[in-house]
């Protein structure tokens, strides 16, 4: 493939912006893999994301109305990769009793897209989703 | 390892190596129309491992390792093993693969030309896939694309496609005489069964296709359909490959080639009737 | 302070549609850049300059519509910033 000739001069100059400070003129692919494993160490997971907040959440892990019998209060907080791994294979998420943190491992576990971490949980379980 | 199978699934060959019996019979028995690796080698190798001699028996726990790793990620349990040797044969594919520039997209042939439907995990390329097949398209795969980039061609890796939730039964009625893997339920990704390819696919595997039509289908919108210019076309495939960057130089040429070459369009639809109707009239 | 782009045999230039694709070869890196950083990389190619002179050029070359030193430099600190430019003290 040939790289572009430089240009010829045109006899009317053609139009240029330098452009807002504000707007990037430069976009740089970065690996993709190495962005995750650089940010699943400092990633968080919100549980539950902020348009369900005050929803509970049941022992498998479905988010429900608040007060529904046997679910727990979402905590409306977000955990850090680091806990989220421990409590997946077996560990306790901090600051919860180990029910809750079992229903929230299984929220976190059923993560769909379009809600809020499920990149970062995308991250940790395998390779860009 | 105690238990080995090996396979071949277009240009790659796997060779997958557990600690149980269990996945490699399921492996066995979905690709047992497929050929071995290319003279008996394998590209990649897959472990399924037990992290501890007792959790072989104990509430059997499958790590997924190989040639390529991501560590401590999370294991799965072993009724789920086909899925973690899948899994383990994506993985190997998305951080290994230096053969071919490699896209996260599904394709399908036609008249040796062949359609790319790219998206994120969800976005419906493996069911748009299945459903071509159903029509009569050849199946290239779910999954992932293998571009060549010596020559542009598009390379098939007809892997099981992996099919989730409401979509099995979609499929299932499209392909009635299809074989379908055990129901997997309760897995990260929700209830999946796996949809082995249909003869043609199987026998075509190493006939590349000429690339002639880029989709970025978005599902769940009322039917809509626009350009993408080639520059959008390009950072968006860039996204949704995990070799763009390791190839350096040939990726980048490659990429740049296909994306000037190849139409594209982004396509929205509300259902897969909608969705259907749309690629076969843009193809 | 003057800026001298990246040698242009390690710049692969592929201008598309609305943008421009440069693929560095020294880096690995592709960036996709929005105008005037083709033009700039161009200008640059034929010799380093400080900001003023950059700038007179621009203006001769092109119907420069915002002709403001402190968006050029902005400019120039994203492609330092890039690895495409680079600055350099005039002795």
């Amino acid at each position: 493939m040939d790289d572009p000739k430089p240009e010829e001069q045109p006899t009317r100059r053609r139009a240029l912006m330098l452009g807002a400070a504000s707007a990037a003129a430069i976009v740089s692919i970065r690996p993709a893999l190495a962005q995750t494993s650089a940010s699943v160490m400092h990633c968080e997971i919100p549980v539950t994301d902020p348009g369900r907040a005050g929803s509970y959440i049941a022992p498998d892990g479905r988010v429900v109305p608040a007060r529904t019998a046997g679910a727990f209060p979402a905590p409306g907080r977000s955990f850090k990769a680091q806990d989220v791994k421990r409590a997946l294979n077996g560990g306790t998420l901090p600051g919860t009793d180990p029910q809750a943190s079992r229903a929230y491992t299984n929220y976190i576990r059923r993560l769909q897209r379009g809600t809020s971490g499920f990149t970062c949980f995308a991250s940790l379980q395998m390779p860009r989703g | 390892m105690r238990h080995l199978t090996q396979l071949r699934i277009g240009p790659i060959g796997f060779r997958i190596g557990s600690h149980w019996r269990r996945p490699l019979a399921a492996l066995d028995d979905l690709y047992r129309d497929y050929p071995a690796p290319h003279d008996g080698i394998a590209d990649f190798n897959v472990h399924l491992f037990a992290a501890r001699p007792w959790r072989r028996v104990l509430r059997p726990s499958v790590h997924i390792a190989g040639d390529f790793v991501i560590p401590d990620a999370a294991p799965l349990p072993l009724a789920q093993g086909l899925l973690a040797a899948e899994m383990g044969m994506n993985l190997q594919m998305a951080l290994g693969l230096r053969r071919f520039l490699l896209l996260h997209a599904s394709m399908v042939e036609r008249n040796g030309r062949a359609v790319l439907m790219t998206g994120i995990s969800g976005a419906g390329k493996s069911t748009l896939a299945a459903l071509l097949m159903a029509r009569g398209w050849r199946l290239m795969g779910d999954e992932f694309a293998l571009i060549d980039c010596a020559t542009g061609l598009a390379h098939a890796f007809p892997r099981l496609v992996s099919l989730k939730n409401e979509a099995v039964d979609v499929v299932a009625q499209a392909l009635p005489g299809a074989r379908f893997g055990p129901l997997l339920e309760g897995t990260p990704k929700g209830a999946i069964r796996h949809l082995v390819p249909d003869a043609c696919a199987i026998a075509a595997m190493d006939v590349p296709a000429e690339p002639s039509l880029i989709l970025f289908p978005r599902f769940g919108f009322e039917a809509a359909a626009r350009p993408v210019l080639p520059s959008e076309a390009f950072v968006r495939l860039t996204q949704s490959s995990t070799n763009y960057v390791s190839l350096a130089e040939r990726g980048f040429d490659a990429l740049t080639r296909l994306v000037q070459s190849v139409p594209a369009r982004a396509i929205d639809y509300p259902d897969a009737e909608t969705a259907i109707a749309m690629v076969e009239a843009l193809a | 302070m003057l800026y001298r782009a990246a040698d242009p045999a390690t710049l692969r230039v592929v201008p598309l549609d609305a943008l421009t694709l440069v693929y560095h070869r020294a880096s690995g890196i592709t960036h996709i850049v929005d105008a005037p950083v083709p033009e700039i990389l161009a200008i640059l190619a034929e010799g380093p300059r400080n900001v003023a002179g950059l700038l007179g050029v621009l203006v001769e070359r092109f119907d420069l519509a915002d002709p403001d030193p402190a968006a050029l430099a902005v400019r120039l600190d994203e492609l330092v910033g890039a690895g495409l430019v680079e600055r350099t003290c005039a002795i």
